[in-house]
């Protein structure tokens, strides 16, 4: 496959890559911090690795950055092992946390330093310093130091600086988190557009879960140095398979239950405000094993009409109603049992002391119940 | 001292100057300061730079000796060793005794090292300034964003290029703040010309005319521009330092970012770095030998050993005195020292006093003015006033003293203050205590140990001070330690054992404070000589 770079500018001949790692283990000092991690990411994907801090997703990072060795396990970058290979003879660039421009350059000069180091003509670097500075808009700040531009622009240019090398691998470390609120999500569209222009394998570190879901192509969810579960934002979103990655990606509602029947297509689980219909999951299960349910806030229906006869329909009774603008979080009690909801249609008037809430069964999420401890979002 | 410069019979004019520049003798002492200082700084910086750059990038063997090792030499005035390295450097010295014996050099005809008494001065100054460049070297290393130079690396730089490019220039403005204090001191170093006799410097030149007393304004202008080069200096590389603040990232616990290298690499560092650092020790263990000789002409080492020296000291008159005199000075000036610079820390870091910028600025312009300045503005302005240092030089040589130290004393109370918590000050306020006694009960058990330790090294460095001692004291009488070791160097039977003797004492006061103060402080070793 031909490399996007090429398209954009100018030049390429060279080939989305690959990157592929096996089992890698990392020790910092006494700390075991990556617990054997295997990760394929495909060419030209835009790979997030998400995780609370400490979970050891930038130490994973500079593994993959060539600035640190793991003590087991192996890297490709294509078909090449890069493992032990030095940070520079790896064509990986990364974008660091707070940009790491080099403040006695200019821009101009900031974006040609990986250039000149391999040595390109000049109209060459010239053409490509050019061509990263207009990718992120920056055209005309050529002159200026690090030092005078806002965050905005010192992140673009920390972008233009990595892309102007044509990496193999783009590394990302949490590159939006020194920008406020307003900029962070305009970035964020920026950013997915021009990778998916560039089409450069990119890993992206993150620990908002709201940049990874937007952005990403697929997502690793990380903890404690192992990867928890890999797939598309829809996925994980919907079909999380632990606790963890449920109430790590989003609001949840999770509820201790215990299998009571076994069919085909359904899964009835004994919870303790009644029973409830569900899809059968993805990990083999018996009667009697004790599960957690899971259902998003949003995924509860508020059924207006009582007539109808739904599967898994509840009496609730209303404990608060929060009016966010665009929904309003509700928060029930079914027979004492605590259930978050959102209510999406503006309710004049209120609501009444009482609804009816239904849990489709598709919605609901069987868990294992392995682990005990609840996890903070 | 400015009046006397510019100032002549009422009139305005820099005629002086141009005096300075037409007057051979004076022209040649400029040139030859300019000279040896930038040889000394040069030399100083291309030791100190690799040295500093081994020690925190890479993982040494045994590196905690090599630290303590490399800044041994701060303990000592280099004017002290250079006593002890004028006897080692005879021509029938010690070395040259070595020399012969190793068949290097003719015995009949040694070479005469004294007759380079410019390279004597350079190599003494390299040496003892190596741990200040070493300190402020590492300093600017430590400063430097290590994701910087990660970047670098990740863009494909490696090996020198990523230091040319990345690392050196980044380290400037520190190297430029090491290499000004470094110019300054081999500049204004008063000690080891003296020592030498080499008089083709301003410092000494200064001294003399001071000694004659003569009343000649060429000596004011000389000390002004002497100031103005140091304060320029000063300045610029305080602003360049403050131009490229960089926020740094925190490091993952457990990534020391020290590179491993092969072992046999690794001793080889170590054993170049600890040659240096040994060439470094070496006027000091000069001294010490010259201390304990009793017997040392014609041989290597000295054949016989005594302790004579050191009870002289106490029954010498001129040693006593001293003894007696510079206890008295050093105490007066640290007490003086621990007062003024917690009222000006105190007023600076709670922001109670207007222009606090200015107050600051104030402080630290002793580190900026070099002693001799200080000590020849004192004479010039106190001439013929009961204060004249000729009649009794007391009270300015206290405050002489004071005024040196109180940079880092403001520094020590501000670091004291910034940690105690102005929170319970505010509390003990509310509970209706007043400010006197929010400030005796609460505010100074906090900063106590910082007040100490600034204390301690004010007074220790107040017993070494060397050009305010030797230019204000005239009368024997009032000799501190450092003159009465400049009296004795000159003197011929056991003058230089004696002179050795009194500077271990010296140093021993120094090195022991300087444990102490750093322990108070809950510091690592020589933090207190950083600006």
């Amino acid at each position: 496959m031909v490399h996007p770079f090429r398209r954009l500018l100018g030049d390429g001949d060279q080939t989305m890559m690959p990157v592929r790692v096996e089992n890698i283990v990392k020790w910092l000092g006494k700390t075991l911090v990556l617990r054997g991690i295997t990760l394929d990411f495909r060419a030209g994907e835009f790979f997030f690795l998400l995780g609370p801090s400490g979970c050891g997703k930038t130490t994973f990072l500079r593994v993959l950055a060539g600035f640190l060795f793991p003590e087991e396990g192996r890297v490709f970058f294509g078909e090449r092992e890069v493992t032990f290979l030095p940070p520079h003879k790896r064509n990986a660039a990364m974008v660091f946390q707070h940009y790491a421009l080099f403040p006695h350059m200019s821009v101009w000069d900031n974006v040609a330093y990986g250039l000149k180091v391999r040595k390109l003509p000049r109209h060459e670097i010239e053409l490509r310093v050019r061509d990263a500075l207009r990718l992120v808009r920056l055209k005309g700040f050529e002159r200026r130091f690090p030092l005078q531009l806002s965050g905005g622009q010192q992140q673009r240019v920390a972008l233009a600086r990595a892309i102007a090398v044509h990496p193999d691998l783009l590394l990302l470390d949490e590159p939006l988190s020194n920008l406020d609120a307003k900029l962070r999500a305009e970035m964020r569209s920026e950013l997915k557009e021009l990778q998916r222009k560039l089409g450069v394998t990119t890993v992206y570190v993150t620990h908002d879960q709201k940049e990874a879901l937007a952005m990403a192509d697929r997502i690793a969810v990380m903890r404690e140095g192992r990867v928890e579960q890999v797939g598309t934002p829809t996925e994980l979103y919907r079909r999380p398979r632990s606790r963890f990655v449920a109430e790590f990606l989003g609001d949840a509602n999770v509820w201790e239950g215990r299998i009571v029947a076994l069919h085909s297509e359904q899964v009835s689980v004994e919870t303790p405000f009644g029973i409830l219909h569900c899809h059968p999951p993805d990990f083999p299960v018996r009667e009697g094993e004790r599960v957690w349910v899971m259902i998003r806030p949003e995924a509860v229906v508020f059924v207006s009409d009582g007539s109808q006869q739904l599967p898994n329909t509840f009496v609730a009774r209303i404990e608060r109603a929060v009016y966010l603008g665009e929904a309003t979080e509700v928060v029930a009690r079914v027979r004492d049992i605590k259930v978050k909801a959102l209510h999406f249609r503006a309710q004049d008037g209120g609501f009444a002391h009482e609804v009816r809430l239904q849990f489709a069964p598709n919605d609901l999420v069987l868990l294992p119940r392995e682990e005990a401890a609840t996890v903070a979002v | 001292m400015l009046k006397g410069a510019v100032v002549y019979e009422g009139r305005f004019t820099l005629d002086f100057f141009a005096l300075l520049l037409r007057d051979p003798q004076l022209a040649d002492a400029l040139k030859g300061s300019f000279g040896l200082a930038l040889t000394s700084t040069s030399l100083t910086l291309a030791l100190a730079i690799p040295i500093a750059y081994a020690m925190v990038r890479y993982r040494l063997p045994l590196k905690g000796v090599l630290n303590v090792v490399l800044l041994v030499p701060m303990i000592s005035p280099p004017f002290v060793s250079a006593i002890a390295v004028r006897k080692l450097l005879a021509r029938f010295g010690p070395i040259n005794q070595l020399l012969i014996a190793l068949g290097v050099v003719d015995p009949t005809n040694p070479p005469s090292w004294l007759d380079y008494p410019f390279w004597g001065i350079v190599i003494l100054q390299v040496l003892h300034f190596l741990p200040i460049a070493y300190l402020n070297c590492v300093a600017a290393l430590a400063r430097i964003d290590r994701s910087l130079e990660e970047a670098a690396q990740s863009l494909g730089a490696h090996g020198f290029r990523l230091f040319r490019t990345v690392t050196l220039p980044l380290m400037m403005p520190g190297l430029f703040a090491a290499g000004s204090l470094v110019f300054i001191l081999a500049f204004t170093d008063l000690g080891t010309p003296l020592v030498f006799n080499y008089t083709r410097v301003i410092a000494v030149q200064v001294f003399h005319r001071v000694e004659q007393a003569l009343e000649d304004p060429t000596g004011y202008a000389m000390v002004l521009l002497v100031m103005v080069l140091s304060v320029v200096i000063f300045w610029t590389s305080k602003r360049w330092a403050e131009r490229w603040q960089v926020q740094t990232m925190p490091r993952a616990a457990g990534e020391t970012g020290e590179c491993i290298l092969p072992l046999p690499l690794a001793w080889l560092l170590f054993a170049a770095i600890f040659l240096v650092a040994f060439l470094a020790i070496l006027p000091n263990i000069a001294v010490v030998l010259n201390a304990f000789a009793d017997r040392w002409f014609m041989t290597i080492l000295p054949d016989r050993w005594t302790t004579r020296y050191f009870e002289q000291l106490l029954v010498y008159s001129l040693t006593a005195t001293a003894i007696r005199n510079s206890l008295l000075y050093s105490l007066a000036s640290a007490t003086l020292d621990i007062l003024l610079g917690l009222a000006i820390a105190y007023l600076v870091v709670r922001g109670k006093a207007p222009l606090p910028q200015w107050l600051d600025g104030m402080a630290m312009l002793p580190l900026a003015i070099p002693g001799i300045v200080v000590a020849f503005g004192y004479v010039g302005a106190f001439a013929n006033t009961p204060l004249d240092p000729r009649q009794n030089p007391v009270l300015l040589l206290i405050i002489a003293y004071a005024i040196r130290r109180l940079p880092y004393m403001v520094r020590a109370c501000y670091a004291g203050l910034q940690q105690a918590s102005e929170i319970l000050e505010e509390a003990s306020l509310n509970l209706g205590a007043s400010p006197f006694r929010t400030f005796v009960k609460i505010t100074l058990p906090q900063i106590l140990p910082h007040l100490i330790a600034g204390g301690i090294m004010a007074f220790a460095f107040a017993m070494l001070e060397v050009s305010d001692s030797l230019i204000l004291a005239f009368d024997q009488r009032y000799f501190p330690i450092t003159k009465a070791i400049y009296a004795l160097a000159n003197r011929l039977e056991g003058g230089v054992q004696m002179a050795s003797a009194m500077g271990i004492l010296g140093m021993l006061v120094l090195g022991f404070s300087l444990v102490l103060s750093t322990r108070l402080m809950g510091r690592r070793m020589g933090e207190v000589f950083k600006v």
